[in-house]
Protein backbone atom coordinates (compact mmCIF):
# COMPACT_ATOMS: atom_id res chain seq x y z
CA UNK A 1 0.00 0.00 0.00
CA UNK A 2 1.23 3.53 -1.08
CA UNK A 3 -0.60 5.36 1.44
CA UNK A 4 0.61 5.73 4.86
CA UNK A 5 0.84 7.53 8.18
CA UNK A 6 4.40 8.04 8.68
CA UNK A 7 4.93 11.24 6.52
CA UNK A 8 4.76 14.78 7.71
CA UNK A 9 3.47 17.02 5.45
CA UNK A 10 5.44 17.85 2.48
CA UNK A 11 9.05 16.05 3.98
CA UNK A 12 11.40 15.80 1.29
CA UNK A 13 13.05 11.84 1.06
CA UNK A 14 15.72 12.48 -1.29
CA UNK A 15 14.51 14.40 -4.76
CA UNK A 16 10.82 13.80 -3.54
CA UNK A 17 8.86 15.72 -1.96
CA UNK A 18 5.94 13.70 0.00
CA UNK A 19 2.44 15.81 0.88
CA UNK A 20 2.09 13.84 4.01
CA UNK A 21 -1.02 15.38 5.12
CA UNK A 22 -2.46 13.94 1.45
CA UNK A 23 -0.83 10.74 2.57
CA UNK A 24 -2.52 10.22 6.16
CA UNK A 25 -5.80 11.36 4.42
CA UNK A 26 -5.58 8.55 1.78
CA UNK A 27 -4.32 6.21 4.58
CA UNK A 28 -7.60 6.84 6.45
CA UNK A 29 -9.99 6.36 3.78
CA UNK A 30 -8.04 3.20 3.11
CA UNK A 31 -8.86 2.29 6.35
CA UNK A 32 -12.29 2.74 5.98
CA UNK A 33 -12.39 5.74 8.00
CA UNK A 34 -16.10 7.75 7.29
CA UNK A 35 -14.53 10.72 8.67
CA UNK A 36 -11.75 11.09 6.15
CA UNK A 37 -13.77 10.43 3.64
CA UNK A 38 -16.21 12.85 4.35
CA UNK A 39 -13.11 15.63 4.64
CA UNK A 40 -12.17 14.43 1.19
CA UNK A 41 -15.50 15.33 -0.55
CA UNK A 42 -15.39 18.99 1.20
CA UNK A 43 -12.02 19.61 0.58
CA UNK A 44 -12.00 18.81 -2.89
CA UNK A 45 -15.33 18.32 -4.58
CA UNK A 46 -15.83 22.18 -4.77
CA UNK A 47 -12.60 22.67 -7.44
CA UNK A 48 -13.52 19.22 -9.59
CA UNK A 49 -16.52 20.33 -10.00
CA UNK A 50 -15.37 23.98 -10.87
CA UNK A 51 -12.97 21.97 -13.45
CA UNK A 52 -15.40 19.84 -14.87
CA UNK A 53 -18.14 22.53 -15.12
CA UNK A 54 -15.60 24.91 -17.01
CA UNK A 55 -15.37 22.22 -19.65
CA UNK A 56 -18.68 21.06 -19.91
CA UNK A 57 -20.36 24.05 -20.38
CA UNK A 58 -23.40 25.23 -21.58
CA UNK A 59 -24.29 21.39 -21.80
CA UNK A 60 -23.74 20.93 -18.01
CA UNK A 61 -26.57 17.97 -17.19
CA UNK A 62 -23.58 16.06 -17.06
CA UNK A 63 -21.38 17.58 -14.53
CA UNK A 64 -22.44 15.65 -11.49
CA UNK A 65 -22.29 12.46 -13.17
CA UNK A 66 -18.83 12.87 -14.07
CA UNK A 67 -17.85 14.66 -10.51
CA UNK A 68 -18.94 11.43 -8.90
CA UNK A 69 -17.06 9.25 -10.87
CA UNK A 70 -13.87 11.05 -10.74
CA UNK A 71 -14.41 10.73 -6.84
CA UNK A 72 -15.47 6.88 -7.38
CA UNK A 73 -12.18 6.55 -9.63
CA UNK A 74 -10.38 7.88 -7.14
CA UNK A 75 -11.72 5.67 -4.16
CA UNK A 76 -10.96 2.70 -6.72
CA UNK A 77 -7.05 3.78 -7.24
CA UNK A 78 -6.29 5.78 -3.77
CA UNK A 79 -3.92 2.51 -3.02
CA UNK A 80 -1.65 3.70 -5.65
CA UNK A 81 -1.81 7.31 -4.61
CA UNK A 82 1.82 7.74 -3.22
CA UNK A 83 2.01 11.87 -1.50
CA UNK A 84 4.55 12.70 -4.81
CA UNK A 85 1.94 15.38 -6.08
CA UNK A 86 -0.83 16.70 -4.06
CA UNK A 87 -4.30 15.07 -3.45
CA UNK A 88 -5.66 17.68 -4.90
CA UNK A 89 -3.68 17.55 -8.55
CA UNK A 90 -4.36 13.91 -8.35
CA UNK A 91 -8.08 14.20 -8.30
CA UNK A 92 -7.97 17.21 -11.43
CA UNK A 93 -6.13 14.59 -13.21
CA UNK A 94 -8.48 11.75 -12.82
CA UNK A 95 -10.85 14.43 -13.91
CA UNK A 96 -9.14 15.49 -16.91
CA UNK A 97 -9.33 11.59 -17.99
CA UNK A 98 -12.85 11.65 -16.89
CA UNK A 99 -13.77 14.87 -19.14
CA UNK A 100 -11.59 13.73 -22.08
CA UNK A 101 -13.39 10.52 -21.78
CA UNK A 102 -16.69 12.62 -22.40
CA UNK A 103 -15.33 14.52 -25.14
CA UNK A 104 -14.05 11.26 -26.91
CA UNK A 105 -18.08 9.86 -26.39
CA UNK A 106 -19.11 13.28 -28.09
CA UNK A 107 -17.17 13.39 -30.77
CA UNK A 108 -16.67 9.68 -31.76
CA UNK A 109 -21.03 10.16 -31.60
CA UNK A 110 -21.26 12.77 -33.77
CA UNK A 111 -19.96 11.37 -36.91
CA UNK A 112 -22.34 13.58 -39.21
CA UNK A 113 -20.83 16.76 -37.11
CA UNK A 114 -17.14 15.47 -38.56
CA UNK A 115 -17.27 13.60 -41.86
CA UNK A 116 -18.90 16.70 -44.01
CA UNK A 117 -16.62 17.11 -46.61
CA UNK A 118 -15.90 20.05 -48.81
CA UNK A 119 -14.42 22.90 -49.02
CA UNK A 120 -14.39 25.34 -45.66
CA UNK A 121 -16.04 28.65 -46.06
CA UNK A 122 -14.00 30.82 -44.02
CA UNK A 123 -13.67 34.42 -43.80
CA UNK A 124 -10.87 35.94 -44.91
CA UNK A 125 -8.50 37.02 -41.68
CA UNK A 126 -8.63 40.81 -40.69
CA UNK A 127 -7.31 42.91 -38.06
CA UNK A 128 -4.86 40.89 -34.97
CA UNK A 129 -8.36 40.26 -33.08
CA UNK A 130 -6.03 40.46 -29.88
CA UNK A 131 -4.65 43.98 -30.49
CA UNK A 132 -6.81 46.49 -28.87
CA UNK A 133 -8.64 44.35 -25.75
CA UNK A 134 -7.07 44.04 -22.18
CA UNK A 135 -6.18 40.49 -21.45
CA UNK A 136 -8.74 40.43 -18.85
CA UNK A 137 -11.74 41.40 -21.77
CA UNK A 138 -10.75 39.50 -24.38
CA UNK A 139 -10.34 36.08 -21.84
CA UNK A 140 -13.80 37.08 -20.88
CA UNK A 141 -14.67 37.33 -24.41
CA UNK A 142 -13.77 33.65 -25.32
CA UNK A 143 -15.23 32.04 -22.41
CA UNK A 144 -18.60 33.37 -23.44
CA UNK A 145 -18.04 32.77 -27.41
CA UNK A 146 -16.86 29.16 -26.62
CA UNK A 147 -20.08 29.06 -24.27
CA UNK A 148 -21.84 30.40 -27.26
CA UNK A 149 -20.49 27.69 -30.29
CA UNK A 150 -22.52 24.40 -30.72
CA UNK A 151 -21.38 22.13 -28.62
CA UNK A 152 -19.19 20.00 -30.37
CA UNK A 153 -17.20 22.86 -31.57
CA UNK A 154 -16.26 24.03 -27.98
CA UNK A 155 -15.32 20.59 -26.89
CA UNK A 156 -13.81 20.41 -29.81
CA UNK A 157 -11.19 23.75 -28.84
CA UNK A 158 -11.24 23.19 -25.51
CA UNK A 159 -10.14 19.17 -26.28
CA UNK A 160 -7.11 20.75 -28.53
CA UNK A 161 -6.40 23.82 -26.72
CA UNK A 162 -6.84 24.02 -23.15
CA UNK A 163 -5.67 20.20 -22.92
CA UNK A 164 -3.02 20.54 -25.54
CA UNK A 165 -3.63 17.54 -27.22
CA UNK A 166 -2.70 17.27 -30.75
CA UNK A 167 -5.67 16.62 -33.56
CA UNK A 168 -3.95 12.85 -34.42
CA UNK A 169 -4.53 12.49 -30.53
CA UNK A 170 -8.00 13.40 -30.81
CA UNK A 171 -8.41 11.23 -33.70
CA UNK A 172 -7.01 8.55 -32.12
CA UNK A 173 -9.00 8.68 -28.54
CA UNK A 174 -12.40 9.64 -30.92
CA UNK A 175 -12.09 6.65 -33.48
CA UNK A 176 -12.44 9.52 -35.95
CA UNK A 177 -9.79 10.56 -38.94
CA UNK A 178 -7.46 13.10 -38.24
CA UNK A 179 -8.83 14.79 -41.40
CA UNK A 180 -12.12 14.78 -39.82
CA UNK A 181 -10.54 16.19 -36.88
CA UNK A 182 -8.92 19.02 -38.62
CA UNK A 183 -11.95 20.03 -40.44
CA UNK A 184 -13.74 20.01 -37.74
CA UNK A 185 -11.18 22.46 -35.75
CA UNK A 186 -11.15 24.26 -38.45
CA UNK A 187 -15.11 24.63 -38.58
CA UNK A 188 -14.60 25.46 -35.05
CA UNK A 189 -12.00 27.94 -35.71
CA UNK A 190 -14.02 30.13 -38.07
CA UNK A 191 -16.91 29.72 -36.22
CA UNK A 192 -15.30 31.33 -33.35
CA UNK A 193 -13.50 34.31 -35.16
CA UNK A 194 -17.02 34.76 -37.05
CA UNK A 195 -18.27 35.75 -33.34
CA UNK A 196 -15.10 37.31 -32.61
CA UNK A 197 -15.42 40.06 -35.21
CA UNK A 198 -18.80 40.39 -34.00
CA UNK A 199 -19.36 43.68 -32.47
CA UNK A 200 -19.26 43.68 -28.66
CA UNK B 1 -7.77 29.62 -46.47
CA UNK B 2 -7.55 31.22 -43.18
CA UNK B 3 -4.36 32.11 -42.40
CA UNK B 4 -2.43 28.99 -40.56
CA UNK B 5 -0.88 31.49 -37.87
CA UNK B 6 -4.20 33.05 -36.85
CA UNK B 7 -6.13 29.92 -37.10
CA UNK B 8 -3.22 28.23 -34.12
CA UNK B 9 -0.64 30.45 -32.58
CA UNK B 10 -3.81 33.60 -32.28
CA UNK B 11 -6.72 31.19 -31.31
CA UNK B 12 -4.49 29.35 -28.53
CA UNK B 13 -3.25 33.16 -27.55
CA UNK B 14 -6.76 34.19 -27.45
CA UNK B 15 -7.94 30.79 -25.51
CA UNK B 16 -4.97 30.35 -22.85
CA UNK B 17 -6.73 32.72 -20.45
CA UNK B 18 -10.62 31.45 -21.34
CA UNK B 19 -10.68 28.65 -18.72
CA UNK B 20 -9.97 30.87 -15.91
CA UNK B 21 -12.75 33.61 -17.10
CA UNK B 22 -15.65 31.04 -17.75
CA UNK B 23 -17.86 31.29 -15.11
CA UNK B 24 -18.15 28.91 -12.54
CA UNK B 25 -20.28 27.88 -9.65
CA UNK B 26 -18.30 28.64 -6.30
CA UNK B 27 -18.47 24.57 -6.30
CA UNK B 28 -20.57 21.47 -5.69
CA UNK B 29 -24.20 21.41 -4.40
CA UNK B 30 -24.51 20.16 -0.83
CA UNK B 31 -26.77 17.36 -2.67
CA UNK B 32 -24.12 16.31 -4.76
CA UNK B 33 -21.52 15.94 -2.20
CA UNK B 34 -23.55 13.99 0.24
CA UNK B 35 -24.24 11.64 -2.54
CA UNK B 36 -20.92 11.51 -3.20
CA UNK B 37 -20.10 10.81 0.51
CA UNK B 38 -23.00 8.57 1.16
CA UNK B 39 -21.85 5.98 -2.01
CA UNK B 40 -18.03 6.02 -1.13
CA UNK B 41 -19.02 5.05 2.30
CA UNK B 42 -21.15 2.09 0.61
CA UNK B 43 -18.22 1.86 -1.34
CA UNK B 44 -15.99 1.15 2.00
CA UNK B 45 -18.39 -1.18 3.37
CA UNK B 46 -18.59 -3.33 0.71
CA UNK B 47 -15.19 -3.96 1.29
CA UNK B 48 -15.19 -4.81 4.79
CA UNK B 49 -16.44 -3.12 8.15
CA UNK B 50 -15.86 0.89 8.84
CA UNK B 51 -13.44 1.90 11.31
CA UNK B 52 -15.04 2.08 14.80
CA UNK B 53 -16.41 5.29 15.99
CA UNK B 54 -14.34 5.08 19.61
CA UNK B 55 -11.14 4.76 17.66
CA UNK B 56 -12.21 7.67 15.16
CA UNK B 57 -13.23 9.82 18.05
CA UNK B 58 -9.82 8.88 19.92
CA UNK B 59 -8.07 10.03 16.78
CA UNK B 60 -9.33 14.06 17.78
CA UNK B 61 -12.61 13.82 15.56
CA UNK B 62 -16.16 14.88 16.21
CA UNK B 63 -18.77 12.33 16.34
CA UNK B 64 -22.71 13.33 15.77
CA UNK B 65 -24.61 13.01 18.53
CA UNK B 66 -26.02 9.66 17.23
CA UNK B 67 -22.61 8.40 16.48
CA UNK B 68 -21.26 9.52 19.97
CA UNK B 69 -24.24 7.34 21.39
CA UNK B 70 -23.54 4.41 19.21
CA UNK B 71 -19.55 4.82 20.49
CA UNK B 72 -20.57 4.16 23.70
CA UNK B 73 -21.84 0.74 22.71
CA UNK B 74 -19.12 -2.17 23.82
CA UNK B 75 -19.92 -3.73 19.97
CA UNK B 76 -17.35 -3.24 17.53
CA UNK B 77 -19.68 -4.47 14.90
CA UNK B 78 -22.08 -2.01 15.91
CA UNK B 79 -19.22 0.61 16.02
CA UNK B 80 -18.45 -0.14 12.63
CA UNK B 81 -21.91 0.00 11.18
CA UNK B 82 -22.64 2.74 9.07
CA UNK B 83 -24.94 5.12 11.36
CA UNK B 84 -25.74 7.41 8.79
CA UNK B 85 -27.59 5.06 6.71
CA UNK B 86 -30.62 4.85 9.16
CA UNK B 87 -30.53 8.77 9.75
CA UNK B 88 -32.91 11.71 8.41
CA UNK B 89 -29.73 14.05 7.63
CA UNK B 90 -28.49 12.09 4.99
CA UNK B 91 -31.57 11.77 3.33
CA UNK B 92 -32.29 15.53 3.77
CA UNK B 93 -28.66 15.66 2.82
CA UNK B 94 -28.93 14.15 -0.52
CA UNK B 95 -32.34 15.74 -1.52
CA UNK B 96 -32.94 19.14 -0.26
CA UNK B 97 -30.01 21.81 -1.03
CA UNK B 98 -28.08 23.19 2.28
CA UNK B 99 -30.82 21.36 4.18
CA UNK B 100 -31.55 22.70 7.63
CA UNK B 101 -29.35 19.76 9.13
CA UNK B 102 -27.80 21.56 12.25
CA UNK B 103 -25.92 18.57 14.47
CA UNK B 104 -22.43 19.01 15.12
CA UNK B 105 -20.15 16.56 13.74
CA UNK B 106 -22.53 15.59 10.84
CA UNK B 107 -20.92 15.14 7.54
CA UNK B 108 -24.18 16.00 5.90
CA UNK B 109 -24.44 19.41 8.15
CA UNK B 110 -20.80 20.16 6.89
CA UNK B 111 -21.65 19.74 3.16
CA UNK B 112 -24.68 22.29 3.86
CA UNK B 113 -22.27 24.83 5.14
CA UNK B 114 -23.46 24.86 8.48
Amino acid sequence: MAANLQHTPQEVIGQERIFGDDLALAAAILARDRKATARLVELHSDAVHRYVWRRLTPRLEMVDDIVQEVFLAAWGGLKNYSGAAPLHSWLLSIARHKVEDHYRRTLGAHADVLDVDGEIEIPAPSADPVLGLDAKRHAKRAAEILARLPYEYAIALRWRYWEDRSAKEMAEASGRTEKAIERLLARARARFKALWEEPA
Amino acid sequence: MMDETFSNVAMQHILREAEAATDAPAGASSRLKSRIFSQLIELEQQQGPLRVLSAIRAAGEKLCIFETAVAALPSDDLQSRNACAVCHARILGERVERAPIFWPGCPYATFCGH
